[in-house]
């Protein structure tokens, strides 16, 4: 089977990992560089817990090819912030109680930095229309649109 | 039943990258048939991951600069056959002159898909609920097919052969969609009904009409997921050309529409509920248009 050598710059850092042209993106940021955060669910595109930061878009990495990100710049939700120095919609989100089983919220908090990063001062609608590619099956949305909410003011402190 | 993993891509193929279109000519000359085309495949890979298609080869176009663009020229509108859904709804925002295809790019799939998916693939797919087709076959939109030995310009209602076939030869690529410029009394609207927001349509609608004063001076009808293809509708809108319109009227039109249409029952929708739905979709989406062709006066 042949292998390619990929970069990718995955949270700011530069990459590399051998792929072959059948892997997902999901699949080299999991299996390969660590990155557990993104999560895998349906693999179709309807659920969104895989979204990741794909050159300033979020995107679902199980629909793209681990070759198509070859040079590109990735960010999952360890690269907006960390356990110890947690990004404010990531404080909001739990102050908010925006977490109920958790498997939605890396792709959630994903699609809700790709929206803060145009729109600093999103309505409740466009809060809704940025996470429609990202189902929460706890059926939590109001509170995880609160955070969203929350977190775009604290942002802006 | 065969269940499938979706979570991997099962069978291996060979994956290029082609920087111009005439790399990419080179290789559907040479690969042809066993070949798949690749843009922001967010609609190939999940075929390919359900094995309902398994090329052994795989173009990538998306390197190819000269396939993403957005033009406004005299008397058209290209739009690059690998430009992203979010690149044509940042430009119909700013120009909202297209309005059906305006609303058409901004309830496609969802954030995530257009992000990544273009205008080409969601033609190329050739799904009956394509969501941007109906709003480009009432603007009487073209796609030019580029092959290497040539290009040729077709009509997009030509374009369509049926479920997932188009007439493009397998050494063909789609490189351009031209739309005929909108002028001053023209109005067109799009509307779509889901399930949920983010669904696949279980039918849609799209009008664009001229008028003058009560007159209706033309009136193109396209719907989709109401036969194998999108559909443009050629008989029921003669029923409001040239006419002064009246509720009646589209009424009348709503039910020619129902008649015409061919659809059938699936996992969305049962047939007798598409007949049903079109003519009230057509009526509320011509009263759109209707009033926003009075608005430019």
């Amino acid at each position: 089977m042949k292998t390619y050598l990929i970069e990718i710059k995955l949270n700011g850092e530069w990459q590399k990992a051998e792929v072959t042209a059948k892997e997902t993106l999901l699949e080299v940021l999991r299996n390969k560089l660590g990155a557990t955060e993104v999560k895998n669910g349906c693999g179709k595109g309807d659920c969104g817990s895989c979204a990741v930061i794909f050159n300033g878009k979020a995107v679902n990495s199980c629909l793209t090819l681990a070759l198509q990100a070859n040079g590109k710049e990735v960010t999952t939700l360890k690269g907006i912030g960390t356990e110890d120095r947690p990004h404010p919609l990531q404080k909001s989100f739990v102050q908010h109680g925006a977490i109920q089983c958790g498997f939605c919220t890396a792709g959630m908090i994903v699609s809700a930095k790709a929206l803060l990063d145009r729109n600093s001062k999103p309505s409740r609608d466009v809060i809704r229309e940025a996470i429609s590619g990202n189902l929460c099956r706890c059926t939590g949305y109001k509170k995880i649109i609160n955070a969203i909410q929350g977190g775009a003011l604290e942002s802006k402190l | 039943m065969i269940t499938v993993n979706t979570r991997i891509l099962k069978a291996e193929f060979e994956y290029f990258t082609p920087n111009t279109i005439q790399e990419a000519l080179h290789l559907l000359d040479q690969y042809g048939s066993d070949a798949n085309v690749i843009a922001g495949g967010t609609d190939l890979l999940v075929q390919m991951k359900n094995e309902v298609i398994s090329p052994s080869h795989l173009i990538n176009i998306m390197k190819i600069s000269e396939m993403s663009f957005i033009k406004a020229e005299e008397g058209w509108l290209r739009i690059g056959a690998a430009t992203k859904w979010h690149e044509v709804v940042e430009f119909c925002a700013k120009d909202r002159k297209y309005t059906a295809l305006y609303e058409a790019s901004c309830s496609l799939g969802k954030v995530q898909v257009r992000n990544m998916g273009t205008i080409g693939g969601n033609l190329c797919t050739a799904s009956p609920a394509a969501d941007s087709a109906p709003a480009l076959l009432v603007f009487n939109s073209q796609v030019k097919l580029t092959s290497a030995q040539g290009e040729r310009i077709i009509n997009l209602e030509d374009f369509f052969k049926g479920v997932n076939l188009t007439g493009m030869a397998p050494n063909e690529l789609m490189t351009e969609i031209q739309i005929p410029s909108i002028h001053n009394g023209m109005g067109s609207a799009f509307m779509k009904i889901t399930r949920v927001g983010a669904d696949i349509s279980k039918i849609s609608c799209a009008v664009a009409l001229e008028r003058q004063g009560d007159i209706c001076a033309s009136c193109k009808i396209a719907m989709g997921a109401v036969a194998s293809v999108p559909m443009r509708i050629d008989q029921a809108n003669r029923i409001v050309i040239g006419k002064k319109v009246d509720a009646s009227l589209v009424e009348e039109m709503g039910k020619k529409v129902s008649e015409e249409i061919n659809p059938i029952t699936d996992i969305r929708s049962t047939a007798e509920y598409r007949r049903k739905t079109a003519a009230i979709l057509l009526k509320d989406v011509f009263w759109k248009a209707w009033h926003r062709a009075g608005e430019d006066r």
